[in-house]
């Protein structure tokens, strides 16, 4: 099956010369769900803005959904990004006053596809009920949980996550792993998640290990111990 | 200890105060004319039957007028938008309430910051006020509504005058925008911003002073033409204040409107509701203009048309030199608001790209909401104008119908409506030239 996320030979070198991403090449099919590691500074958000859409490659090309995004000028990558991708990011990114409703419907608002309803996904993330309350007037996994509904609304084909539970306490981050675990089971998504916590990329069915902006180790996601013996491995040798 | 850390968060957006400071300016500017007007036309060497000519064609006082007026309008507009100023960094300020800093402190660090923005815009605004002082008097002798005699003169106080004047609008505006931010408990700190403010008292003021201002003019109406001529100035002055308490339900009111414009329009409609409160800063200032301007000129226009004597030239120059002045004013306030309030939504703007918005929708949300406060200023301003123009003219001229020069409505609504995206979409665009990952991340 084709892949939904595709990187060939990927670099980025930001504007005072550091290159943080080196020829990176990675594809994610449908209903995968990717999780990527690497101490800091090794380039992971970099790869994850790369692959989204977000920010342009210096080298390579990049796919999303079947659309060659490499040289698509920046209304067009955004269309695509709104049509067919999702995104969660530690910091929530949210409009804090606006309602729960609110904030759920707005990439429909903009044009993006209509595959869910509002109600459907919010009563999905757990979060029924509470379409009027305004944003900054929830807790941290709640809000989290708003921003994994309004990125499944449109039914995106890939969803992207960045951090998505680093601010959060080990339940709520569990909750929000088993949505986007049902993201790609449920939905057939490809998910690609940036994470610091090997118990959080034990959900994931593969693990990619990021080191100086080299993909250092690809394979099939072992347990939580062993990704974290593995991450020390990586550590070291940046280190 | 805790003022230094206060004066820090204050300064971390230098920009907050280049409002407050470009209005401050502007004030110290108009009271220096008022002053010097006063001195030009009371220190003339005139003959008493001069001065008598002067007083019977009523700008003997005209002087004390212009610098009532400038006082009145500094209060209003240096308040406003040094609460704007202070209101976007109140969570900032909030946020050292946690480490220490006791209420009373908070208030004294900001009152002193507002104190001292004041004194270089003053600086500024005196010789900027001396020549629009000599500019004036020379339009007064240019167009003969002054003898000659009149020549510019500096008015001894102007310099302890003003400074008072911009010193003290400001420390009064910055106490009461600080009451909230100071008294908040640092744990509400990193909610509150989000959290809409009720205000219990705000809305039945602003209704009682509408209400007033309504029954006062419909009072007055059938009373003698002097009594209503001084009457009216009481009725602009509730229909102002009351227009300003109600702005933010005024806006809540409009902005269903914006839903006419398709789905950008509905986002624009909930941005306007979330921030009314922020937005009805602007609307303060942009009511005042527009309920001055449109009082004096169709005051003027209907005059002409029911008399059927048109304006002199003299009178004609005072009207607009007058209006236009304090248009200005209000104008440069109203933008100065809109743009502290659209930098406060720096990373809304890029939430809203990373979702799916092209600059393009991006934009049009801001003019979407640029239009709903522009209708707004404008039905409200309409409203103060109209309050006030008509009993003078049905007690004056027995007319109710006022004549509204169509070159007139269209430059008002224009006008209004530029302003209003000057001080919305042109900062945003400008924002919207950085990637929106480079912004929220
Ligand atoms: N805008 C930028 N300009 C210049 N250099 C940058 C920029 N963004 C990131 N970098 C550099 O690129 C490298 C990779 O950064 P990146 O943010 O991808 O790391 P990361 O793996 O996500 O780290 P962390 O785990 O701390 O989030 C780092 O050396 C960083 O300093
Ligand atoms: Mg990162």
């Amino acid at each position: 099956m084709e892949s939904v996320i595709s990187l060939a030979s990927v670099s980025r070198r930001y504007p005072r010369g550091v290159l943080a991403l080196r020829e990176v090449s990675l594809d994610v099919p449908p209903g995968q769900f990717v999780a990527v590691m690497g101490a800091t500074g090794s380039g992971k958000s970099t790869l994850l803005h790369c692959a989204a859409g977000l920010d342009r490659p210096t080298g390579g090309r990049v796919r999303l959904a079947g659309h060659d995004i490499t040289g698509m000028r920046e209304k067009q990558r955004t269309r695509l990004r709104r049509d067919h991708a999702g995104f969660v990011f530690q910091a929530y990114n949210l409009l804090s006053e606006l309602t729960v409703r609110q904030n759920v419907a707005l990439p429909v608002r903009l044009g993006g596809p209509r595959n869910r309803t509002v109600d459907e996904v919010l009563a999905q993330v757990g979060l029924a009920g509470f379409g009027k309350r305004p944003v900054g007037e929830l807790s941290g996994g709640q809000r989290q949980r708003v921003a994994i509904a309004r990125a499944l609304v449109t039914a995106p084909s890939a969803v992207f996550a960045d951090e998505p539970t680093g601010a959060l306490d080990p339940t709520t981050g569990a909750m929000i792993l088993g949505l986007l675990r049902a993201a790609a089971d449920r939905d057939g998504a490809a998910v690609l998640m940036v994470t610091h916590d090997p118990a959080a990329a034990a959900w994931s069915d593969r693990l990619v290990l990021l080191r100086d902006g080299v993909i250092a180790h690809d394979g099939a996601a072992p347990d939580a111990r062993e990704i974290a013996d593995r991450l020390r491995g990586v550590s070291a040798v940046a280190a | 200890m805790s003022s230094g850390i206060v004066r820090q968060a204050l300064r971390r957006n230098p920009w907050a105060f280049l409002g407050p400071a470009a209005t401050q300016a502007l004030a110290a500017a108009l009271v220096t004319t008022g002053l010097c007007a006063v001195a030009s036309l009371s220190g003339a060497p005139l003959t008493a039957a001069q001065r008598a000519t002067m007083a019977a064609d009523g700008v003997a006082d005209m002087g004390i007028v212009f610098l009532v007026a400038s006082i009145y309008l500094s209060i209003l507009v240096v308040g406003v938008t040094m609460g704007t100023a202070i209101a976007d960094q109140g969570r900032d300020l909030a946020l050292f309430r946690t480490v220490g800093a006791t209420p009373r402190r908070v208030r004294r660090a900001i009152a002193a910051q507002a104190a001292i923005v004041a004194i270089p815009a003053t600086v500024v605004g005196v010789p900027l006020g001396l020549l629009f002082g000599s500019a004036w008097v020379g339009g007064l002798v240019g167009h003969g509504i002054v003898p000659a005699e009149v020549t510019f003169r500096v008015h001894g106080g102007v310099v302890p005058i003003t400074f008072a004047a911009t010193i003290g609008t400001s420390l009064l505006g910055a106490l009461i925008a600080a009451i909230r931010p100071s008294r908040l408990r640092p744990a509400m700190a990193l909610t509150e911003a989000a959290v809409p403010r009720r205000g219990r008292v705000r809305t039945p003021i602003g209704l009682l002073l509408v209400a007033g201002g309504v029954t006062l003019s419909v009072l007055i109406s059938d009373a003698s033409a002097e009594t209503a001529d001084n009457a009216g100035l009481f009725v602009m002055l509730a229909m102002c204040f009351g227009m300003g308490m109600l702005g933010p339900v005024l806006l809540r009111l409009a902005a269903p409107v914006a839903r006419l414009f398709g789905p950008v329009g509905r986002i624009a409609a909930d941005n306007v509701v979330a921030r009314r409160r922020s937005l009805s800063g602007a609307l303060v200032p942009l009511t005042l203009a527009v309920g001055f301007a449109a009082f004096t000129i169709v005051i003027g226009s209907t005059t002409e048309k029911v008399t059927g004597v048109a304006m002199t030239p003299a009178d004609r120059w005072l009207t607009y030199a007058g209006t236009g002045v304090y248009a200005a004013f209000a104008a440069v306030a109203a933008v100065n608001t809109l743009i502290t309030v659209m930098q406060a939504r720096r990373q809304d703007l890029a939430v809203v790209r990373l979702v799916g918005g092209t600059r393009g929708h991006t934009l049009r949300v801001v003019i979407c909401e640029a239009l709903v406060v522009t209708a707004t200023a404008l039905a409200a301003g309409s409203a103060v104008a109209a309050a006030t123009m008509l009993p003078l003219l049905h007690t004056a001229l027995g007319v109710w119908q006022p004549y509204v020069p169509p070159s007139f409505l269209v430059g008002g609504v224009l006008g209004t409506a530029a302003l209003v995206l000057a001080g919305l979409a042109l900062p945003a665009a400008a924002m919207l030239r950085r990637p929106p990952i480079e912004v929220v991340g």
